[in-house]
């Protein structure tokens, strides 16, 4: 009675999926250092690979697991591109505050 | 104690005979060979579908070896490279034979439809983007003043080959069959788009705008990734068909629903529709005229083209609506509404043209929504209809922006790119051609009648009263007025304003001579002379223009491109068509090219062909209804 209580089900990979995302965009919406900005959507990322992980396990086929490698080199790709760019700005500002870069407006 | 439930136990092995064992029967053979052999041969049917994809990436990669070449002119070709990749890569995708393993009316005719435009735009986009390489200061630098060779200070290779993997991806969308496979390509159209808008500029601005959007991006691509990952997990499946299999049978669990709507949500960042428009004016001013040009149609395009596939998912078949999307219509509709709404009040309110052009892209992704909402309508053909009305519509307003980007970006004021409305004061007392362009290219915009924008206006909101949408067929073409404000705003200052400024062509081209020189003993050197400067902005601005004239005048072939995109049969008499196609798939054995009887849609008759006429011969003197 109580092991069934305990059991982890799809719900418990789910909700960590969910929180992991929405603290991500939590997080990307209240920081201003661009760096963290960045983690905070690879943290999205990973709450949605762990989404599909589940989900994957779930429906009982691989989909959703060859989905999340595709998912990782991408997020790879696009962190090496955001440390390019962060390294760019930093060059020119030495600043890594993301208010520093809002001259445009209108 | 974690006590994982029983399908948890199921070993990977397991799992992996559940996968082959259901593809055999699928496949309807029985032994596992049989099987292997048909997971092959759908590879290899896939792999002979996207041939314009390889090539363009074949053409990134000669284009990233050749810019590391020593000499400089060597390192000049990777324009031509580019230009010869494209160029391949529309041939291929014109010949292209339809895809065997196609097993939804959008992605059989689609892909090459988005192709072909892609391609063809592409080249016209490459011919604004030509000199971008040459103006850097970091070419400046290493090229004009040190002469020397520093393979890790030469940009020309990586811009083109950004530029043609950003449009593979955007190809790659218009096949996609699998959820996996559209993210991918969504991204491989976005990330290199981040580069350029960040480098192809000196100014500090590109840096922000390439900040900006790459953030805001990669924000994007989590939250259609959700989308995603909660559509395989109400249905199971990441192949777009078994989803829609799946949708049709078991209903549209609040779950999907709501995968849906984030995806939805997420893509709408691509195109700039409401809720995600924000960043688009600054990424557009911020960025070289030439990538601005380059964002304001493929991501926009490979955006739409997204959610045509995703609103495939919960598109009925049999006239059994599915029960449960009927958020979905809602939410389009007030996208649609909202957006073109808040583009053209935001565009009347600019100085600067570049963010009067971007809001007024907003404006043009709200118009295009209006198709989108008219697919998900009751109208029996409703759905083909609307989405052939938003793939023209691509068309149009991608050579109408193309355009008018490209005149902007012929004309500098004091060494700096032409941007507020006073820059372009009495242009054409300087150069009459380009502000004829841009006068014709304002008109396609406004919706005028000999130009493309006027026949892609009718089509889209006449689709969408067919659906029974009225009252945002009113909101749009209200909008629609309203956006003539702007554009004629435009055209005033070429045409009545008091000359001021300091206007300057954009140098001619720096590789101009060389190449003449290369060419000069194959070809003779009067043509090589007359053809290798005509390589410039400009011409792309007359290019673009052209062909906004021209597919204006005779716009019976590209309607029925578009519609035979969806297949949408295209018979004469609705009568048949409806018992013959009543699912609205393609018929069998059709081709996706236009059949050589095909005639018009009954909602633009005045400019029906004439039904004998080969429509190959697509140069047919179509009179317009005017």
């Amino acid at each position: 009675m109580i092991e069934s209580m305990h059991a982890v089900t799809l719900g418990h990979f789910l909700m960590t999926g969910a929180i992991l995302f929405v603290l991500g965009l939590i997080g990307f919406v209240t920081r201003r250092n661009l760096i963290i900005m960045f983690l905070c959507t690879e943290m999205m990322f990973q709450g949605v690979a762990i989404t599909l992980i589940a989900f994957s396990k779930f429906h009982m086929n691989m989909s959703g697991q060859t989905f999340v490698i595709f998912l990782l080199t991408v997020a790879a790709a696009e962190s090496a591109m955001a440390l390019g760019l962060v390294v760019l700005l930093f060059r020119r500002k030495r600043s890594l505050d993301s208010q520093v870069w809002a001259q445009m407006a209108g | 104690m974690i006590n994982f439930d029983p399908y948890l136990n199921l070993a990977f092995f397991d799992t992996l005979a559940t996968v082959i064992g259901t593809a055999s029967s699928q496949a309807g053979t029985d032994g596992l060979m049989n099987a292997g052999a048909n997971l092959g041969g759908g590879m290899v049917a896939k792999l002979n579908g996207i041939w314009p994809e390889i090539t363009l990436c074949i053409a990134a990669t000669l284009s990233l070896f050749v810019g590391m070449a020593k000499h400089v002119q060597m390192r000049r070709m990777t324009w031509w490279i580019s230009a010869l990749g494209l160029a391949v890569a529309a041939l291929i995708a014109a010949y292209e034979p339809a895809r065997p393993d196609a097993h939804s009316m959008i992605s059989a005719g689609m892909g090459q439809y988005v192709k072909i435009m892609f391609a063809l735009t592409g080249l016209v986009l490459l011919l604004v983007a030509a000199q971008i390489p040459e103006t850097l200061a970091v070419t400046h630098r290493n090229e004009i003043d040190r002469p020397d060779f520093d393979p890790g200070q030469v940009v020309r290779g990586e811009f083109f080959a950004f530029f043609l993997l950003s449009l593979a991806g955007a190809m790659l969308c218009g096949g996609a069959d699998d959820l996996v496979w559209l993210f991918l390509a969504l991204e491989l159209t976005s990330l290199p788009t981040y580069v350029l808008v960040a480098t192809a500029r000196d100014r500090i601005e590109a840096q922000e705008a390439g900040v900006k959007y790459f953030f805001l991006g990669a924000l994007s691509a989590a939250v259609f990734l959700y989308g995603f990952a909660l559509i395989y997990g109400a249905t199971g499946h990441t192949d777009l068909g078994l989803i829609h299999q799946y949708v049709m049978t078991n209903g549209a669990s609040p779950m999907f629903i709501t995968g849906l709507l984030l995806s939805l949500l997420g893509v709408a960042f691509k195109i700039a529709a409401f809720p995600m428009h924000f960043y688009v004016a600054d990424v557009y001013q911020g960025a070289n005229v030439g990538v601005t040009a380059y964002l304001a149609f493929v991501p926009k395009a490979a955006g739409f083209i997204s959610l045509i596939v995703l609103l495939g998912l919960i598109i009925p078949e049999n006239n059994q609506p599915i029960m449960g999307v009927e958020p979905i219509t809602g939410l389009i509709w007030i996208m649609a509404a909202a957006t073109m709404t808040l583009g053209n009040i935001l565009a009347l309110l600019q100085n600067n043209v570049k963010r009067m052009l971007a809001y007024s892209s907003i404006a043009h992704s709200g118009y295009m929504l209006v198709g989108l909402t008219a697919g998900l309508g009751n109208h029996p053909e409703g759905h083909a209809d609307g989405v052939s009305g938003v793939l023209f519509y691509l068309v149009a307003y991608g050579l109408a922006t193309i355009a008018v980007f490209a005149v902007i970006g012929c004309l500098q004021v004091n060494g700096e790119e032409a941007e507020t409305y006073e820059d372009l004061d009495g242009l054409s007392n300087r150069h009459p051609f380009l502000s004829g362009t841009m006068l014709l290219a304002t008109m396609s915009m406004i919706g005028l009648p000999p130009m493309v924008g006027f026949v892609g206006k009718l089509f889209l909101f006449s689709t969408a009263m067919d659906a029974g949408f009225i009252i945002l067929v009113i909101i749009a073409v209200v909008n629609s007025a309203v956006s003539a404000a702007y554009y004629l705003r435009l055209f005033h200052a070429c045409f009545f304003g008091h000359e001021h400024g300091q206007f300057e062509h954009i140098p001619e081209p720096a590789d101009a001579k060389p190449v003449v020189d290369r060419i000069g003993p194959f070809f003779g050197y009067p043509l090589a002379q007359i053809v290798v400067p005509i390589l410039a902005r400009r011409s792309a601005a007359f290019v673009a223009v052209g062909a906004a004239l021209w597919l204006g005048v005779a716009s019976g072939w590209l309607v029925n491109a578009s519609m035979n995109a969806v297949g949408r049969s295209t018979t004469p008499t609705p009568v048949i068509e409806t018992a013959e196609y009543p699912n609205n798939l393609p018929a069998p054995g059709s081709s996706p090219l236009p059949s050589p009887t095909s005639s018009l849609p009954a909602i633009l008759p005045d400019i029906t062909p004439d039904p004998t006429s080969d429509s190959k011969a697509i140069a047919t003197p179509d009179v317009p209804a005017v």
